[in-house]
């Protein structure tokens, strides 16, 4: 069954006087299963951004469908979209997106504060997602007062506490050094056997050979994509390497 | 590069900033105009031609100092925020190859810009509102219109080079800054990472200690000498306090806050709380400020403005009747010859004294010790609050002005005392002790000397004989301080009557001229006290209005920074999952809070100066507590009204800010 379902979307952007038109989207469409984890590989002006954007509820596309378990999420009223996002969606962030006046604690609390989570909830809910991603000992400090992986740890762990049908994640590497991005990769992966779908979009070939399916998009429109199947990483990272390649030196489709 | 590029980039500078530069013009603008009309007004020609218009005019260049003062502090405050602001620009302009010098030259010539912009700009203003001015304070001071346009040489000059100096000095300091600052730096600007304020209890302690000592001060302090003297202490201790509160009790609250946790992790508190605990530590002093501002906006505005409505009212404290005749030679030739010279104005004018008040008395001053007064000057401690007036009647003066005979032995006194009863059954004073026989609920003479700044008791002893021998007692006591008797003869006039020209009759009248004879009409006098209390008044408007722009101005500023500073976070927020609104909704609590602290605060110092501030009023012989207090309130309502009208608008910059 499709968790999120991506159909024939288009989003044109007019510039502020008129005039131009810019088509970032052509037309994409797409399926994520539920359980897995899919990488979408592009350029910059490729179109990943702003596909994103959609499956945020971000922003909204000049034509097509997006479903997230089959309820429309372009439909939804602007009022209800934050509800909607804090409910069903996990975010992680290239600049992890924490806010300094809050400990670490309370950045993971913050969309369950939001939610209006009972407090022993939020406490039960705690507990397991900071272990599992072995923050417990910072809990009380502060953004400023942690590394890099351990800031993109407690973004990870404030996406999951609402238990996210999806776990949509933009460049999440892009800020960490080599040793924080293996570990952080590990730990997506881990997650992702655990049952817990994630989307990802990037352009480090790394991160990507992680996922268990890797999407191209190429102007605007999915270029070509990857099953992993049983391949290791290193194998996975040859292949897309080899269609990086491909689609720079601007070969033929494949299939 | 031609000569002119560095001009007009300036010029450019200037304008791209507009939204910082447009307010620190403006307030540059206006406090040249408001210096010089200060200024201009205190050597006004026509001015120091009337009579009183001196008095007025030492007053107004004491307020020129005021405003001259205050100018460079708001000035050099809004330049080093402005400058703050702008260090990314200059970072910016570093990296794309212009040197430090070069920065500096752009930097003066947009400093000579603004500098040319607000002394002309002001001049003119001020020289063209210079005459309504003028009209203003002709009309508060009861004076004569003058016709005549005077441009004050002098005080252009001391403007431009009061500004001249004060825009020179916020040059240095950016200079300053920059010479400091590395590109780097410069490029990162304000946004340096904060860390948590630690509770202070200490300082929480101290603050609260500090207020309530200034409180009790203000609360407890019955006399108004005490209260003179005392009045610097307790708003010391206060502004102190008031300091040490923002900055750490604040925090200290909002961490409790925190703690609890059935409170913070609620939705409309959790951001909130959160967001303001930063907001405070990097507000506390700037909210202190504004909160001391507004105090003193508060207070001056309230009690000048009530000492002008209340003229009428001071002046019948300070004159109980029309027209007042002390004599400190009180023999019986000497008083017939006065009252028959009183008569024959009267006559000649065509008109009746009326609610006459005659009576002789021995006035000095004691220290209340239980029911013993000490008088010797080596005895007394010196507390103010224990000094009393003796006021000592003939008991055949009370009879004839109460219409009712009474009985008194030698050593026997009746008692009425003004400002707290007299509590005990006897009165020892000058070695004599006195049986307290009755205490009187009520006496026509009394209010007499309200003048004085202490209680007062009015005793009613047997005769002119004992009273002899009190003045003779005290003579010997207090040699040539001692005091004299004196013969008290008061009176009303009809109210269409010419009281000055019958105060002049009656001087003229004296039995030989007599220095013995001190004469006062309050008609006569009511031009002092309108020019006095005119004067102050006056001043009192005009550096409202000055504090008002400076507590503008902080706010105006303080939001903008802060406007910069929570962008990212509520983006970062409605990334996270807050709608628009609850984004808004947070944003409207902090904002309010941080807004309306300094205001709310303001209001209950201002509650607990109110008897303080009462007290010191009497010392302008100004008693009526209930138009004090109207005074007092409308000042309120009217400050606040207008402080709201600059958050509305301050808020609407703030929220443009953050959302775009």
């Amino acid at each position: 069954m499709h968790i999120l379902e991506v159909k024939n979307v288009k989003k044109v952007y007019t510039t502020r006087f008129g005039g131009n038109h810019v088509q970032a989207l052509s037309d994409v469409s797409f399926g994520v299963e539920k359980g897995e984890y899919v990488a979408i590989m592009g350029e910059s002006g490729s179109g990943k951004t702003t596909l994103l954007n959609i499956l945020a509820a971000l922003d909204k596309p000049t034509a097509g469908e997006v479903l997230l378990n089959g309820r429309s999420i372009v439909s939804i009223p602007q009022r209800e979209i934050a509800a909607f996002r804090r409910d069903n969606l996990g975010f992680v962030f290239q600049d992890f997106n924490l806010l300094d006046t809050f400990s670490i604690r309370d950045n993971i609390f913050l969309p369950l504060v939001l939610a209006n989570t009972d407090l022993q909830e939020m406490e039960r809910r705690l507990k397991p997602v900071a272990c599992r991603l072995g923050i417990e000992p910072i809990l009380s400090k502060y953004p400023y007062e942690v590394s890099g992986g351990e800031k993109q740890r407690t973004a990870i762990a404030r996406a999951l506490i609402i238990e996210p049908q999806l776990v949509l994640a933009d460049e999440p590497t892009g800020a960490l050094d080599s040793r924080s991005t293996d570990s952080l990769l590990r730990l997506f992966r881990e997650i992702n056997g655990e049952g817990q779908t994630i989307l990802m979009v990037t352009h480090s070939t790394k991160a990507a050979s992680f996922a268990r399916r890797v999407l191209f998009i190429k102007d605007g429109e999915i270029f070509h994509q990857l099953y992993k199947g049983s391949s290791s990483e290193e194998e996975m990272y040859q292949k897309i390497a080899d269609t990086l390649t491909m689609i720079a030196t601007g070969g033929g489709r494949r299939g | 590069m031609g000569r002119f590029f560095y001009w007009k980039l300036a010029a450019d500078n200037i304008r791209k900033n507009s939204r910082v530069y447009v307010p620190y013009i403006l307030t540059s603008i206006s406090t040249v105009m408001m210096y010089y009309l200060i200024h201009s007004l205190s050597g006004n020609t026509g001015l120091s031609k009337m009579s009183g218009g001196t008095t007025v005019q030492s007053m107004l260049s004491f307020g020129s100092t005021i405003v001259g003062l205050f100018s460079a502090i708001f000035l050099l405050y809004t330049n080093s925020f402005l400058i703050k602001r702008r260090k990314k620009e200059f970072g910016l302009f570093n990296v794309l190859g212009m040197e430090k010098k070069h920065i500096a030259r752009i930097m003066m010539y947009e400093t000579i810009y603004i500098t040319i912009i607000s002394i002309f700009s002001g001049l003119l203003g001020g020289i063209l509102l210079s005459k309504a001015m003028f009209l203003l304070l002709l009309k508060l001071l009861r004076f004569e219109v003058q016709m005549g346009f005077e441009i004050s040489g002098p005080s252009i000059l001391s403007t431009l080079i009061l500004f001249g100096a004060i825009f020179f000095l916020t040059l240095l300091g950016n200079l300053r800054q920059i010479h400091l600052a590395k590109p780097i730096e410069l490029l990162k600007g304000g946004q340096v990472g904060e860390r948590e304020p630690k509770t202070k209890w200490l300082l929480t302690l101290f603050g609260l200690a500090s207020i309530g000592a200034g409180y009790y001060l203000a609360l407890t302090t019955e006399s108004p000498i005490a209260a003179l003297s005392l009045f610097f202490v307790a708003v010391i201790f206060v502004m102190m306090g008031t300091y040490s509160l923002f900055a750490s009790g604040s925090i200290t609250l909002l961490k409790l806050m925190r703690k609890n946790k059935g409170y913070y992790y609620r939705p409309n508190h959790f951001t909130t709380v959160a967001g303001l605990i930063y907001r405070m530590k990097r507000n506390a002093v700037g909210l202190a400020n504004i909160c001391i501002l507004s105090t003193m906006v508060l207070v001056t505005l309230s009690t000048t403005v009530s000492l002008y409505i209340g003229v009428e009212d001071v002046l019948r404290t300070r004159y109980p009747r029309e027209i007042t005749i002390s004599s400190y030679r009180i023999t019986d030739e000497y008083i017939a010859e006065l009252h028959r010279g009183v008569a024959e104005v009267l006559r000649n004018h065509g008109v009746a004294a009326d609610n006459t008040l005659e009576y002789r008395s021995l006035v000095f001053l004691g220290e209340e010790q239980a029911s013993e007064f000490l008088t010797d000057r080596a005895f007394i401690t010196g507390f103010a609050e224990r000094l009393q007036a003796l006021t000592f009647i003939p008991g055949e003066d009370y009879s004839r002005l109460q219409g009712e005979t009474i009985h008194l032995a030698d050593d026997e006194v009746l008692i009425y005392s003004e400002g707290g009863d007299y509590e005990y059954e006897t009165l020892t004073l000058l070695g004599q002790t006195f049986i307290v026989k009755g205490k009187l609920s009520e006496f026509v003479g009394a209010s007499l000397h309200t003048g004085y700044l202490t209680g007062n008791h009015y005793v009613i002893v047997k005769d002119m004989s004992v009273l002899g021998e009190l003045y003779e007692a005290q003579a010997v006591f207090h040699g040539e301080y001692g005091s004299e008797l004196t013969h008290y003869l008061g009176f009303d006039l009809p109210k269409d009557r010419d009281a000055v020209s019958i105060h002049q009759d009656i001087l003229l009248s004296l039995p030989g001229g007599d220095p013995s004879s001190h004469v006062e009409s309050a008609e006569a006098a009511k031009d002092e006290f309108y020019s006095l209390y005119g004067g102050l008044f006056f001043l009192g408007l005009f550096l409202g209005t000055l504090f008002i722009m400076g507590t503008v101005l902080i706010i105006y500023y303080k939001q903008i920074t802060e406007g910069y500073e929570d962008k990212e976070r509520f983006e970062i927020m409605q990334k996270v999952g807050m709608s628009r609104e609850e984004v808004k909704k947070s944003i409207r609590s902090q904002v309010l809070t941080v807004f309306f602290l300094p205001l709310v605060t303001a209001a209950i110092h201002i509650a607990a100066a109110f008897r303080f501030i009462t007290r010191l009023l009497t010392i302008f012989n100004l008693r009526n507590t209930a138009l004090f207090a109207w005074c007092t309130v409308g000042t309120f309502l009217v400050f606040a009204l207008f402080y709201a009208f600059v958050y509305a608008i301050t808020a609407r910059v703030y929220y443009r800010i953050v959302s775009r």
